[in-house]
């Protein structure tokens, strides 16, 4: 049996002394160099545009470029829509009339008389 | 090696959050503001300054080694994605501690890790030393195993790596006195574990 001690903070010192074996880090400075590279590989792998320091701003211009955008569509859509509504009214309330000339030239005349009139006139 | 705390050169994170403007803590504002401003070599000397300590944070949270180197990489690429964010009057080491835990976490999460049968045989493979291979070893990684994932980070950050009650509620965002309580239960169930393995003089 192994003899125990507690200190007054409650830690034990054997099972501390076991926990700081288990967990002890690397003490290899090559190691720890080594992990520095990895990680800015990493970083500079990520860093693949030149505009990453303004990926803020960038990314807040994005979404204020994307909402401009979506709003100048449905502005032109509405517009186009009002315009096809008026030139459709307009067709459709223009009273349908033939010219005067064709509507009066050619009343009670027979086909053959009017257009013999209609080659003859000048 | 005879402590972890001897290992690692890092001033504690009680330095590194005072508000008081030392020589270290100038350097480092002058290193995150470079780093802001785009200089990767400022980021690099960010990095060398937390490496240890970060790992120190994500060792305590994660199972193994090769897990902790993960979540320290994960932690720094999303320090350096979130440093437009980051205002300099903060302290940088808890900032970053904090980011590396989440990253921990998620790590932990996606591992799965729910009972002592799944834990690996060796929880500190790479440096493990064969001499310390015994029972109370053992029996240790079994209690830690069945410890839940906040009671064996903070038993591990306050035990081995020397953290305080307050920065390890900062570090994983819980209060002071939960951790205060995590570590009570986390050593009783340690205790519990190792019972029959002596008599206890106090």
């Amino acid at each position: 049996m192994m003899e125990r001690r507690i200190g007054p903070d409650g830690r034990d010192d054997i099972v501390t002394r076991t926990l700081r074996r288990m967990y002890a880090p690397p003490v290899d400075v090559g190691y720890w160099d080594s992990l520095e590279a990895r990680i800015m590989a990493r970083v500079g792998a990520a860093e693949d545009v030149w505009w990453q320091p303004y990926g803020e701003w960038v990314r807040g211009g994005l979404i204020a470029a994307g909402i401009a955008a979506l709003l100048a569509g449905g502005g032109l859509a509405l517009a186009s829509n009002a315009e096809a509504h008026v030139a459709a009214n307009t067709i459709l309330e223009t009273p349908r009339e033939l010219p005067q000339q064709i509507a009066t030239g050619t009343t009670g005349l027979s086909a053959h008389e009017a257009t013999l009139r209609y080659v003859l006139e000048p | 090696m005879t402590s972890v705390l001897i290992a690692m050169p890092c001033a504690p994170m009680a330095d590194l959050t005072d508000a008081s403007a030392t020589p270290a803590r100038v350097r480092e504002r002058e290193l995150v503001l470079a780093a802001q401003g785009g200089e990767r070599e400022a980021f690099a000397a960010l990095v060398r300054l937390h490496r240890q300590r970060a790992y120190a944070v994500a060792r305590a949270i994660v199972f193994t080694h090769e897990d902790a180197e993960d979540a320290v990489q994960e932690g720094f690429l999303h320090a350096y994605k979130a440093l437009a964010r980051f205002r300099p009057e903060q302290a940088f080491g808890a900032w970053l501690h904090r980011i590396v835990a989440n990253a921990a976490l998620d790590i932990g999460r996606r591992r799965k890790v729910r009972a002592a049968e799944s834990l690996p045989e060796t929880i500190a493979a790479p440096f493990r030393d064969p001499a310390e291979a015994d029972e109370l070893r053992r029996r240790l990684e079994q209690g830690l195993g069945k410890l839940g994932e906040r009671q064996r980070s903070v038993i591990v950050l306050h035990d081995v790596q020397g953290f305080t009650h307050a920065e390890i509620g900062e570090v994983l965002g819980i209060p002071e006195g939960t951790a205060r309580s995590d570590l009570h239960h986390a050593r009783a169930a340690l205790r519990k574990g190792l019972g029959d393995l002596w008599s206890v003089e106090r």
